[in-house]
């Protein structure tokens, strides 16, 4: 596990990617996220917009990134649901911007590296969401512990096909 | 001051989009009368845009998506798995005979209730027109039991129009768009409807709970709910007309909150997680349909058609049964007929196999047949019980 130091960042390269793969893989990751939850039934255990949040703002090692394609995804994750639109965002934003700022910290590449931060990040997005809902809008919302530990890991899951995959369309120098 | 941006850029940023999210989410809650923060059920108009935007953007995927799967579904069920299906098919007509007739004498209840309801100034909502549409997406989050259907307010769709199928019902329309429409479940935690427990006739509201399971909350601890028993909706919210099914009760638990009441877990009847096409209820009139009228016609001449067809059967065995050489005496008497003596208002004798004769015994005791139970051993000691003391 190779982790740089700070001082080092400059020489971790940023990654890039054509035009079209940061247009359509968010809003692929977005129609999923709806249109599979009917196909499988309710057992969806995952958040496919939270991994490739966690991947660009990780590989573009830019916390504003991160943090825009967060709220970006969050917030149209809020539109698609009855629900208060900004929970979701705020909890993207925070995933994102961490996300970001690790990269500029860490080795990305490193597979167990990836997989530790979404499975955090999951977690952590999921106790934002819970904590708006009862702090900052005073409103009955349940911490399913069980439930999130599933989909931390079923997002896990989909960040180690999705990664890859994502990793492939990078263009190379 | 410019390095002091330069440096904290990132957190600034980060700062700026919080509150602009935050701000966002004030505007959408609001304060009840009794204290309690709720979200407006009706969107601000820059709420609905976004959620405008959003469907807009997945909608057009998700139905081709819907399209191609429904497709390869169709090529394999209509075209490659047709095993059974002429079996299949006599069973089905069999079945559409018996209900017609059925159907037919139903109506005619009906109708007489509609008359009944008529005299007392009661008007009962019948489903005048529905829309048939197929649910192609969902919210993508499991604490938000909403989904999208491909039909919207070009369709005739509005706001609050039940949502059913044909084994219950599902939700109500809670945001139409021109082409596509948002069903709000009866499993989201937000959602109401009037339900009624069909033999205890003990109303409710039933709405979800954190995990998505449907449950009618508000009532008074009663012993007589038990599971199995089924629950109709009850036509008291404006929305689902009456009678339709809901579930059945599956369980019943103490209210964590308040300890005179209890939450009733039903289990849906229609198959929440597994929707493709549904009904949206887009008119209720206080009387049949033209189309359902037509059924009734339909009913009742093929009920008409089927007598007669049976009593040409009647007649025709009747005809072979008198030319026919029969087993019985032609010159004995008629075997309904009044034997000299017996009372006549006794009910007509029944075909139950004679009892055999039973024995006197010579030492009857308590198991003896007709013999009344002995009392206890220390009852014996104490004093007859008094004429007309209650036990």
């Amino acid at each position: 596990m190779r982790i740089s130091g700070v001082s080092h960042r400059r020489d971790l390269g940023s990654r890039s990617y054509p035009m079209l793969v940061y247009a359509s893989a968010p809003l692929v990751a977005l129609v999923l996220q709806a249109w599979l939850p009917r196909v499988l039934h309710g057992y969806a255990w995952f958040d496919l917009p939270l991994v490739v949040t966690i991947y660009f703002a990780l590989a573009r090692r830019d916390p504003i990134q991160g943090t825009m394609m967060g709220a970006g995804m969050g917030i149209f994750e809020d539109a698609l649901t009855h629900r208060a639109i900004g929970a979701n965002g705020i909890a993207k934003t925070v995933a994102g911007f961490l996300a970001g700022s690790v990269g500029l910290r860490i080795d990305v590449d490193n597979f167990t590296i990836r997989m530790m931060m979404t499975f955090l990040l999951s977690l952590l997005s999921g106790a934002i969401y819970v904590l708006i809902y009862r702090v900052l809008l005073g409103l009955d919302q349940e911490w399913r512990g069980l439930d999130e530990l599933m989909k931390a890991i079923g997002t896990s899951v989909a960040a180690m096909i999705l990664f890859p995959l994502l990793d492939r369309t990078q263009i190379r120098e | 001051m410019d390095s002091f941006f330069t440096r904290y850029r990132n957190l600034l940023v980060l700062l700026a989009v919080l509150l602009a999210q935050i701000i966002g989410l004030a505007v959408q809650v609001r304060r009840t009368e009794s204290g309690r923060n709720t979200l407006d059920p009706h969107d601000p108009t820059g709420v609905r845009l976004i959620r405008l935007w959003a469907d807009a953007v997945v909608t057009p995927p998700e139905r081709i998506f819907h399209a191609t799967k429904l497709g390869s579904v169709s090529l394999w069920q209509n075209y490659i798995d047709l095993r059974h299906v002429r079996e299949q098919n006599q069973d089905l007509q069999k079945t559409v005979d018996r209900l017609r007739l059925e159907q037919a004498s139903l109506m005619e209840d009906a109708r007489q209730g509609e008359r009944l309801q008529a005299l007392l100034d009661f008007q009962q909502k019948y489903i005048y027109k529905t829309v048939a549409a197929q649910a192609i997406g969902s919210s993508g989050n499991d604490s938000s039991k909403v989904f999208y259907l491909d039909k919207g307010s070009s369709d005739g769709l509005d706001r609050d129009m039940p949502v059913i199928t044909p084994d219950g019902i599902v939700g109500k329309v809670r945001e139409v768009f021109p082409h596509s429409a948002q069903v709000l479940a009866i499993n989201d935690q937000t959602s109401g409807a009037g339900v009624i427990l069909q033999s205890t006739r003990i109303r409710g509201i039933l709405r979800g709970d954190a995990a998505g399971r449907p449950q009618i909350i508000g009532i008074l601890a009663d012993q007589r709910i038990q599971p199995g028993e089924k629950v109709l909706t009850a036509g008291g919210d404006l929305v689902f007309p009456r009678g339709l099914p809901v579930g059945e009760v599956v369980r019943v638990m103490q209210d964590p909150d308040r300890d005179s009441f209890i939450d009733v877990m039903v289990k849906p009847a229609a198959h929440l997680d597994r929707l493709d096409e549904v009904l949206v209820i887009t008119s209720t009139e206080p009387r049949f349909s033209a189309e359902q009228q037509q059924d009734m016609a339909t009913s009742q001449m093929l009920k008409g058609a089927q007598a007669a067809a049976i009593k040409e059967q009647q007649k025709a065995s009747s005809i072979m049964a008198e030319r026919l050489p029969g087993l019985t005496d032609p010159n004995a008497p008629p075997a309904d007929a009044v034997a000299p003596g017996k009372d006549q208002t006794a009910p007509p004798a029944t075909t139950a196999p004679p009892a055999p004769k039973l024995l006197h015994p010579i030492h009857p005791d308590r198991y003896t047949p007709g013999a009344s139970p002995q009392p206890p051993q220390e009852e014996k000691t104490s004093p007859p019980p008094q004429a007309g003391r209650n036990p």
